[in-house]
């Protein structure tokens, strides 16, 4: 199981002009889209289009003004373990060491201690931080606590994914080797994923479909298959294409 | 099933020591605290002795070390301490937890904050000392009286930075706790309270140190039959000014060990092991 299913979906927010006015803001109206088992989708935009605020709505962080988001069938109220949230700023807790942090839903899940452990060092693992189990956070480099901020997400074993703009706040180089960790965890795992970012070549090289979400209220403007073998080149023509494609797409609007 | 290697180590070794110095610097460092403090004890030692200020102003350090030896040979020096220490620690866990708690909800609840907030500025204003007279005619020359002034005096410290430190607990890691399953009533324990904790712990620096300079004035005022400042308000009733400065002597040493060797290493066993120090005391 593995579906992200997204209704009708609107977010307003409510902006006071002065003692006894108010305008409503509306973010995005009406969004409909869903992300199918084991697949990688991603939704780009430009800042401020709302599609991190989507992605809140999606991990139950924040409370839609009207429409539905299912996950496996199922309508969502608040957040869940069915769903693993990747965040930009990392959001590791200082206090628990890497192995800590990778279990530390499945504490919330009720998973014993022994079984715990193992799940947390199998993920641990798989994210290429073995010997680091011990470490507190603020030893590591940006990208290896992004790499614990997967794990953590991976380990409660979630039905879908969520990523937000989770490279956003690392270095070019980084950001790359993040990518290609990344596409290679996603295919030995072939988790469902929903992924926010800005960067319209991140987004090619990792999904299999990507929506471009444009508009005030924000609306998808276009939705594309990315058709290329894995691992992809980012020097493919076709890569460039679709790059191309959706730069146009993208870049006359800005907020 | 490993992806792919970090792209780059921070921490290059886990068993990794740095070291600097060696033995040279640890005998330099310890020349450079112990000589000034040897060569005050000396001058002090033997200004008294070549001039000729009379003992009860100021005896010789000579003399002051062999009070403070008397009074642990007879066993005053130990009543003195640990009927001390005792009102310190019962007073200060129990501040500490009215103050934890109190904090903690009005960090969390926009309620209590309302409520507590103008209360609790209004009482800090007030010296803990200046509340004796009233705990006296409360409670009598009791330990009572003594005790509730310091539980006052530290729930009111650590209540502010207990309030302040949950108050300003990044968001990220709310979000992330409630994203990882944590209910409302779990984020306390999960996230708030040990991301608030450095505020906390300074919280208890702060409180502790502002209980001990009351409780010996509190012991002199508060007729009590034994404690540190009981027995300088007796020695100086009795001119025996080597009773007085020993036991002042006995003050320092105690009130410096409690800073440096309990709440120090409770430091450095928490916060700073996590890194998230602000700078170390």
């Amino acid at each position: 199981m593995g579906e992200l299913r997204v209704e009708n979906l609107v977010k307003t927010y409510q902006l006071k002009e002065g003692w006894n006015t108010a305008r409503t803001l509306r973010v995005f109206d009406k969004i409909c889209f869903a992300v199918h088992e084991g697949e990688f989708v991603s939704i780009i935009g430009p800042s401020g289009c709302g599609k991190s605020t989507l992605l809140n709505l999606a991990a139950g962080l924040d409370e839609a003004s009207g429409g539905v988001v299912y996950v496996d069938g199922r309508k969502i109220s608040g957040p869940g373990l069915d769903r693993g949230v990747v965040f930009q700023e990392f959001a590791l807790m200082p206090w628990l060491t890497i192995a800590g942090n990778v279990e530390f839903g499945l504490r919330s899940k009720g998973v014993p201690a022994a079984d715990r452990r193992s799940r947390a060092q199998r993920h641990i693992d798989l994210v290429g931080l073995s010997g680091f189990e011990a470490f507190y956070p603020y030893r590591l480099s940006g990208g290896m606590r992004q790499r614990v901020g997967i794990a953590r997400a991976l380990a409660i074993e979630p039905s879908v994914l969520l990523m937000d703009e989770p490279f956003g706040s690392l270095d070019a180089q980084t950001r790359e080797t993040m990518q290609k960790t990344l596409g290679d965890i996603w295919q030995a795992t072939r988790t469902t994923v929903l992924f926010i970012t800005h960067d319209i070549r991140e987004a090619i090289y990792l999904s299999d479909r990507v929506l471009v979400m444009t508009g005030r209220p924000a609306t998808i403007s276009l939705e594309l298959n990315i058709d290329l073998s894995r691992p992809r080149n980012r020097h493919d023509v076709k890569f460039q294409e679709y790059e191309e494609r959706l730069e146009r797409a993208i870049g006359h609007t800005t907020f | 099933m490993s992806v792919a290697p970090p792209e780059r180590h921070a921490a290059a070794d886990p068993m990794e020591e740095v070291r600097s110095g060696g033995a040279l610097m640890v005998a330099s460092n310890v020349l450079t605290t112990v000589v000034p403090i040897l060569g005050i004890m000396l001058l002090w030692e033997l200004a008294v002795r070549l001039s000729h200020v009379p003992p009860a102003i100021l005896p010789p350090l000579s003399n002051i070390f062999l009070a403070i030896w008397t009074m642990a040979y007879e066993g005053t020096l130990w009543r003195d301490v640990s009927a001390t220490l005792s009102r310190l620690i019962k007073s200060a866990v129990l501040g500490m937890f009215f103050g934890t708690i109190i904090g903690v909800l009005m960090g969390y609840f926009r309620w209590w904050e309302r409520a507590l907030v103008a209360p609790m500025n209004f009482l800090l204003a007030i010296p803990g000392t200046a509340l004796f007279p009233l705990s006296m005619i409360w409670f009598g020359l009791t330990d009572l009286a003594i005790i509730s002034i310091l539980i006052y005096e530290v729930t009111l410290t650590v209540m502010l930075n207990t309030w302040t430190g949950v108050k300003t607990v990044d968001l990220s890691l709310i979000r992330a706790g409630r994203a990882f399953g944590v209910s409302r009533f779990g984020l306390f324990w999960r996230v708030l309270i040990p991301a608030a904790l450095p505020s906390i712990i300074a919280g208890y620096r702060q409180g502790f140190s502002r209980a001990w300079r009351i409780l010996v004035v509190a012991e002199m005022l508060v007729s009590v039959s034994a404690g540190l400042g009981y027995r300088i308000y007796w020695a100086q009733e009795y001119f025996n000014s080597e009773i007085v400065f020993g036991s002042l002597f006995v003050v320092g040493i105690v009130g410096l060990l409690i800073e440096r060797v309990f709440l120090r290493t409770l430091e450095v066993m928490t916060i700073e092991r996590w890194g998230i120090m602000r700078d170390s005391g």
